[in-house]
């Protein structure tokens, strides 16, 4: 089995609320999986249990090999899985590299090692440069390119992308995607959530859908594209999205 | 166990004074989230302001609530705009220091007018009023019942006026409120004003049974964060009840253990609160956790 | 309030005005640190003598605050127990073990260090107002057990060290001895803190201080994080708890385990630019002569003028320049650096 990540009867409660319901799924290593679904689906905490910033209350999260589901999120971090935040997160009384020096000590413990891997992957995604400019000058599209250039300096093995094309403009959404869709390729497997279709409709292998916590479609994006439940989700009537 | 029954029972009434003064700490608390570090020394002033009146007039503290209640509103009103407001969109380390700055400003002030004497009022009532086996001075009773009637009146401002919607809305989320087209910094000044009149009121409640002097602050500030504390961020309910039940550990540890003791006991129970329940007795789930400009 | 002065490895050798997170020395560092070693050196006079000891010395504890509440963001006001118990274990074990002071700092600091991870357990899930008032009340339960427990600290009676001077003893006759040992403690805690901001460790405070959801989906352990910061910082304050024992020769619970000892170190660290290595030695070096100078100037002519004075310029400093000396000194810098 070379799945990567293995989610097995997930389930997850609020209260009374199920916000997760017996989610099962594995992920490939070198996929690149797209998780959509309206909103209130669920998608969010699926990511903050894999992550480990929630524990599930039923069912297993097994990740290379290890049961993972009642890591928390430093541990999750260190065995080498990374994520975005849907609302930026930055560090803000450091510059825009050391934000992301942060995460590149998880592979360079020296200081001048980490700032020269920071710059790259800022480079990667785009904010060459911002190197040294205090984080709170930039806008909300460059916070989320930095949120991106912060998960891939850990040089993850799988990275959770939420939501990283909210905000941004047309021309950013085209180089992003082409710029994830590169990532399977540099042996990263990638888990993204998004709600703008177009970009993950063309770059992901696989789609999920998620409605009301529930896993109800997981295949190739034009078969889901077509698959009526997925449309009744997300439009309540007969309409064609592929 | 009469004796038992004569400490427990004077502890309520004590505790619902204390609660009293801790009303305006804890929706200010509640409201702006921000703690007010010279609440003390507002009841210190509260306090002179009713021995001054007593004592140049002829009257009685209770009947100078007339005059110390609105002035406190007033007072309160002044250093929210002065020293608050400025503070409140910066971090939260700026307020405490605003108003600990505040705070040593007023005990000196105090200090520098009136000296460090004691002050004290003539006594009101002439004799204690008895209860069964049980006997208190007047005052304690009567301080008992202005809390008590005092809690009902909030209670019936915050849950059916809109004002109190307000604040009740202001104090769950203030950016959401601010979005529903509530005044928030109206709010804020006058939860604080109205905080501030509150603790003038106690201040007249406790003037016959309390002296005054310039650092008396320092005594009861301590007690009304642990009732804050306990009694949940910004609840009215919650205050009176933490209030009693300080009053009551206080009152049964001061006779049965050392009397030095005494106040280690309340520290404790604050440590106790704040580790296993940190939103209160009543107090709203996460408000612990939910920190100044997190 | 914060300094947002950023790590700068790339090429700038000259040598900068204005401290920079990274880089070991400054204009303003070395000016400073000349100023002090020459303070120490040269004759004082007695009355300034006492301000140098003080200063250095509050200086340094303003620093091993800062480490926790300026750069883990834990703002606590409970740091006088760690004062207290570093001060009370050097001199219970002097005075009642004959253990000399040069080992007893020691297990001084290991104690409170040790209590300093305790209370960060304990205050381990709160924030902003809640954290403070719980470090406040957990420093008056030391107090009061201090207090109370009188067969080990002397109660309110207090415990004296005799005034023999020996070495041994740690104990000096000349005032000017007692001015270099206060500035080996500032010069000491400055370079660990130096240390501790240009090395992983501190990012990993910052990022704890700025973003704990952050830091953590980066691999940092939060909890760890803020318990070593304080341990390191409850230590270094009891060190120099110690070292004011020795100076003093008197303990007493009330005045070395007071709020107003708190209220000090964190005011000094954010009157001087909390979050800087500068900023609490600037914050000392400005506030400490001036509330000593206007202690004896007014102190005698109104009682409480002096303080009344001290209060009021607080409350403008913090309103007005939230990024304290070192924050105002660092814009000023930057906009002398531009083009």
């Amino acid at each position: 089995m070379s799945a990567i990540v293995t989610i097995a009867d997930v389930s997850h409660r609020f209260g009374s609320l199920w916000a997760v319901r017996d989610v099962s799924f594995s992920v490939e290593r070198g996929e690149l999986l797209g998780l959509i679904g309206p909103n209130g689906a669920g998608k969010s905490t699926l990511f903050n249990l894999i992550a480990g910033a929630l524990i599930p209350t039923q069912g297993e999260i097994v990740f290379d090999g290890q049961n993972v589901s009642h890591w928390r999120s430093h541990h999750i971090a260190r065995v080498g899985i990374a994520r975005t935040f849907q609302i930026p997160k930055p560090y803000r009384q450091l510059s825009v590299v050391e934000n992301v020096m942060l995460t590149a000590f998880q592979r360079e413990r020296s200081i001048s090692r980490a700032r020269s891997l920071a710059i790259e992957t800022l480079a990667d995604v785009g904010l060459k440069d911002y190197v040294d400019v205090p984080v709170t000058a930039l806008t909300v599209g460059l916070l989320k390119r930095l949120e991106v250039a912060r998960a891939l300096a850990m040089r993850p093995k799988l990275v959770l992308f939420d939501e990283i094309m909210a905000g941004l403009t047309p021309t950013e959404v085209a180089t992003m995607t082409k710029f994830v869709g590169g990532l399977p390729a540099r042996g990263i497997t990638v888990i993204w959530v998004e709600h703008v279709l177009y970009a993950i409709m063309k770059t992901a292998s696989r789609i999920m859908v998620l409605n009301r916590g529930e896993l109800i479609a997981n295949g190739e994006p034009a078969e889901v594209a077509r698959d009526p439940a997925v449309v009744k989700a997300y439009l309540g009537e007969d309409m064609n999205l592929a | 166990m009469s004796t038992f029954g004569q400490l427990v029972l004077s502890g309520i009434f004590i505790g619902s004074i204390y609660a009293l003064m801790s009303m305006g700490l804890t929706l200010i608390f509640g409201v702006l989230r921000i703690v007010n570090f010279a609440h003390g020394e507002f009841l210190m002033l509260g306090m002179y302001g009713a021995w001054a009146i007593t004592r140049l007039f002829g009257l009685n503290p209770y009947v100078a609530a007339i005059a110390v209640v609105p002035a406190m509103f007033l007072f309160g009103a002044i250093v929210h705009q002065l020293v608050v407001r400025p503070g409140l969109d910066k971090p939260h380390l700026v307020v405490v220091f605003a108003t600990m700055g505040l705070s040593i400003f007023m005990q000196n002030v105090a200090l520098m007018i009136m000296t460090a004497d004691l002050w004290d009022v003539p006594p009101i009532f002439s004799r204690s009023i008895t209860i069964g086996p049980f006997y208190f001075k007047a005052e304690l009773l009567l301080g008992f019942v202005v809390t008590i009637v005092c809690t009902f009146f909030l209670r019936w401002l915050i849950r059916t006026t809109y004002l109190g919607k307000a604040i009740r809305a202001t104090v769950q989320d203030g950016e959401a409120a601010m979005l529903m087209g509530i005044p928030v910094p109206r709010i804020f000044l006058i939860t604080f004003a109205g905080g501030s009149a509150l603790v003038g009121l106690a201040a007249c409640i406790m003037m016959p049974l309390f002296s005054v002097f310039p650092t008396v602050g320092l005594n009861f500030v301590l007690i009304a964060f642990v009732i804050v504390v306990l009694g949940g961020m910004g609840s009215i309910e919650g205050a009176l009840l933490g209030g009693i039940c300080i009053g009551v550990v206080q009152s049964l540890s001061s006779y049965y253990v050392a009397p030095a003791y005494g106040q280690m006991f309340y520290f404790i129970l604050f440590l106790l609160v704040m580790i296993f329940r940190p939103n209160g007795l009543l107090g709203q789930k996460g408000a612990a956790t939910i920190g100044i400009n997190d | 309030m914060f300094v947002g002065v950023t790590h700068q490895l790339s090429g700038r050798r000259a040598l900068q005005f204005f401290p920079r997170r990274g880089t070991p020395f400054s204009v303003l560092e070395l000016l400073l640190l000349i100023v002090c070693i020459a303070l120490a050196g040269v004759g004082l006079p007695q009355s300034l003598q006492d301000v140098a000891v003080l200063t250095f010395l509050w200086a340094g504890l303003a620093l091993a605050w800062n480490i926790a509440g300026g750069y883990a963001g834990l703002i606590s006001f409970g740091h006088a127990a760690f004062f207290g118990i570093g001060a009370y274990t050097s001199t219970i074990l002097f005075v009642r073990a004959g253990i000399t002071p040069w080992i007893g700092i020691w297990c001084g600091a290991v104690l409170t260090g040790a209590f300093g991870a305790l209370l960060a357990l304990i205050c381990a899930r709160l924030r902003g107002p809640f954290l403070i008032l719980s470090t406040l009340a957990a420093a008056e339960v030391v107090r009061i057990g201090a207090l109370n427990w009188a067969s080990l600290t002397g109660g309110p009676e207090g415990l004296s060290i005799p005034p023999v001077p020996r070495l041994a003893n740690m104990v000096f006759a000349s005032k000017a001895t007692y001015v270099v040992i206060m500035l080996l403690f500032l010069l000491g805690v400055y370079a660990i803190t130096k240390f501790l901001e240009g090395s992983r460790y501190g990012y990993y405070l910052f990022s704890v201080r700025d973003d704990a959801d952050a830091a953590s989906a980066a691999g940092v352990n939060p909890l760890a994080a803020r318990t070593a910061a304080m341990a390191l910082s409850a230590g270094l304050t009891g060190i120099g708890g110690s070292l004011f024992a020795q100076y003093f020769l008197y303990l007493d619970p009330t005045f070395v385990i007071s709020p107003e000892i708190s209220f000090q170190f964190a005011l000094l660290a954010a009157v001087g630019g909390l979050g800087t290595a500068i900023g609490p030695v600037l914050g000392s070096f400005l506030i400490t002569p001036m509330s000593e100078l206007l202690r004896s100037y007014l102190g005698s002519q109104a009682a409480g003028l002096h303080l009344v004075i001290y209060s009021a310029l607080l409350i403008v400093v913090m309103l007005y320049f939230p990024g304290g000396i070192a924050g105002a000194l660092a814009r000023l810098a930057g906009r002398r650096n531009k083009p």
